[in-house]
């Protein structure tokens, strides 16, 4: 299947349905922070939504290197009440 | 011998006093077994994030001590066993800290490789704008 050219959709018209989406960025990679602290609950907070659950990837658009590192940084904040594991 | 993080969260109903002799006595655990403190914070008196044993706040304290992974155990044992401790943690630091070292080596050696590629590409577009000037 040709990719779609959207430039041709420009002049067309074609364009309403699709918008270009800025491409989010890992902010640990930006930022270059090799080690996620599981202590530094201040930025482990970015990554915690209201209810308490873990930010997915698709939302925060970190990177799954990251995103593991993460994951066990929370886990580990979690387990001395450093972070929530439900709020309601 | 191994780099540890460790946290104490401590009932914050008792009083001042028993608490820093509580954790004196933990240090002392570590220390008489040979380990080496290397740090040692005292986060105080912190809202827990959810109640545990109907309590809303801990005493926090943080220690990154170099230990036998025996002492560590020894140390979770005492940990588990006594009342005031309300959580306690003790993770290895070592592993994470060797790799975010590891990771920054990496980035800064690909940091110094890259204007060397990047200089060349810029001189030749510089040259073909002179010429075109001229």
């Amino acid at each position: 299947m040709p990719r779609r050219d959207f430039k041709k959709d420009k002049k067309t018209g074609n364009r309403k349905k699709f918008f270009v989406r800025r491409r989010k960025a890992c902010k640990f990679c930006v930022e270059k922070i090799e080690y996620v602290d599981w202590k530094d609950v201040k930025t482990l907070q970015g990554f915690i939504p209201e209810r308490g659950k873990i930010l997915p990837r698709r939302i925060s658009g970190v990177c799954s290197l990251h995103q593991r590192k993460l994951q066990t940084a929370i886990k580990r904040a979690r387990a001395i009440a450093l972070l929530p594991y439900a709020t309601d | 011998m191994r780099l540890y993080d460790i946290v104490v969260v401590l009932s914050p109903e008792e009083t001042p006093e028993q608490i820093t002799a509580l954790a004196d006595g933990f240090k002392k655990i570590l220390t008489d077994d040979g380990a080496e403190i290397k740090l040692e914070e005292v986060w105080g008196r912190r809202r827990l994030a959810y109640t545990i044993a109907k309590r809303r706040e801990g005493v926090y304290y943080y220690w990154q001590a170099e230990a036998k992974t025996e002492t560590i155990a020894e140390l979770e044992r005492k940990l588990r066993l006594s009342d005031e401790v309300l959580r306690h943690l003790a993770v290895r630091a070592d592993e994470e800290l060797k790799r975010a070292v590891k990771l920054k080596a990496r980035r800064e050696a690909k940091a110094a490789a890259r204007p060397k590629k990047a200089a060349p590409a810029s001189e030749p577009a510089a040259e073909t704008s002179e010429p075109a000037q001229a």
